[in-house]
């Protein structure tokens, strides 16, 4: 053994992660609060808003759920499109999985059900630092559980006190915009673009159909344009 | 009743699809058009779920300058796209919504 290694430190990563994550939770907190009062406006009880954001920890599975049983859609229904709007989930999954493939199942567990938006992104730098990589998972166990207290708490809030922040504030605007804000690094070739167009157009274009069914449609017809101009590039 | 199936399946669904290859399976064992389609994924449905956010107000398509969340959307992405700290494009886009509410009201 060589003393003098530096050895990574299990606390210092879980801090740093916890440091890391602060400034995502500026646009965190009125996402929360905005799919806690969603989910009573839909007519569920707090308990079942509060559970709802235990069980699914996704804010647009949250707020697909809620619009679509306040609309009172088939079961099948709700699900389906909380499962479209998860499919990015394989993704983010698939590009994380080598990182994580050496750790046990008690450690892949959590990490796999505190995977967000924010929680990908920065596992993919965080992993791309240089430095030792054998206790970064520490890290993004630190930024996950910040993101989910955080998270959690901002729903409860939203749950509980219900719709009093007056509508001229327009914070449900902060649910695009944290979107938007993850669409923008996702554009980084030609094919992306046409994804994105293709898809953003559709679901206009397919606004009218029941059940959000637009999502689906477009989300699909997005991809399908994504790997045709993939294919055409190619050729 | 109803709410709880959809509560639990909701979980499932969301965990499911992020353990999918954490825990359960090894990407490289899928197809390769797969993998390809994989790849558009994130921006086809995030497109899908931000576009209705800036072009319909009110319940109807406005791709005018009279919308203000569509120009204060294209103002938050092009500030998106040179600063990554998601506090200064969010703060951006909320800041033109509310001085383009001030103009209009």
């Amino acid at each position: 053994m060589v003393s003098n290694e530096r050895t990574p430190d299990a606390r210092g990563e879980f801090l740093a992660g916890c440091r890391d994550m602060a400034p995502v939770l500026v646009g965190t907190v009125p996402f929360g609060f905005v799919a806690g009062v969603a989910a009573v406006g839909a007519g569920m009880t707090p308990l079942e808003g509060i559970a709802l954001s235990l069980f699914a920890f996704s804010g647009i599975a949250q707020l697909v759920v809620a619009q679509l049983v306040a609309a009172q859609s088939p079961v099948v229904l709700t699900l389906a499109a909380a499962l479209i709007v998860s499919l990015r989930f394989l993704m983010y999954s698939a590009a994380l999985s080598p990182h994580v493939a050496h750790l046990p199942a008690r450690w892949r567990v959590p990490l796999a059900y505190l995977m967000t938006d924010q929680g990908f992104a920065m596992g993919v730098h965080i992993y791309s630092q240089p430095g030792d990589l054998r206790l970064r998972h520490w890290h993004v166990l630190g930024s996950g559980i910040t993101l989910w207290v955080v998270w959690q708490s901002s729903v409860v809030a939203g749950a509980v006190l219900g719709a009093q922040v007056p509508a001229a504030w327009s914070l449900d605007f902060v649910v695009t915009l944290s979107f938007l804000v993850l669409l923008a690094p996702a554009l980084r070739t030609r094919a992306d673009l046409a994804a994105a167009v293709v898809a953003g157009a559709v679901v206009l274009l397919a606004a009218g159909l029941p059940y959000k069914l637009s999502l689906v449609v477009a989300s699909l017809a997005g991809i399908a344009a994504g790997v045709a101009a993939e294919w055409m590039h190619k050729r | 009743m109803n709410e709880w199936i959809v509560i639990l399946g909701a979980g499932a669904v969301t965990f499911l699809t992020r353990a999918s290859f954490i825990v359960f399976a090894d990407p490289q064992k899928f197809p390769h058009a797969f993998r390809v389609a994989l790849a558009y994924v994130p921006a086809a449905v995030l497109a899908a779920i931000v576009v209705p956010g800036l072009a319909i107000a009110h319940g109807a398509l406005d791709l005018t300058a009279s919308n203000p969340r569509l120009l204060a959307g294209i103002v938050a992405f092009a500030v998106a796209l040179k600063v990554r700290n998601p506090i200064v494009p969010i703060g951006a886009g909320m800041a033109a919504l509310w001085a383009l509410q001030a103009l209009a009201g």
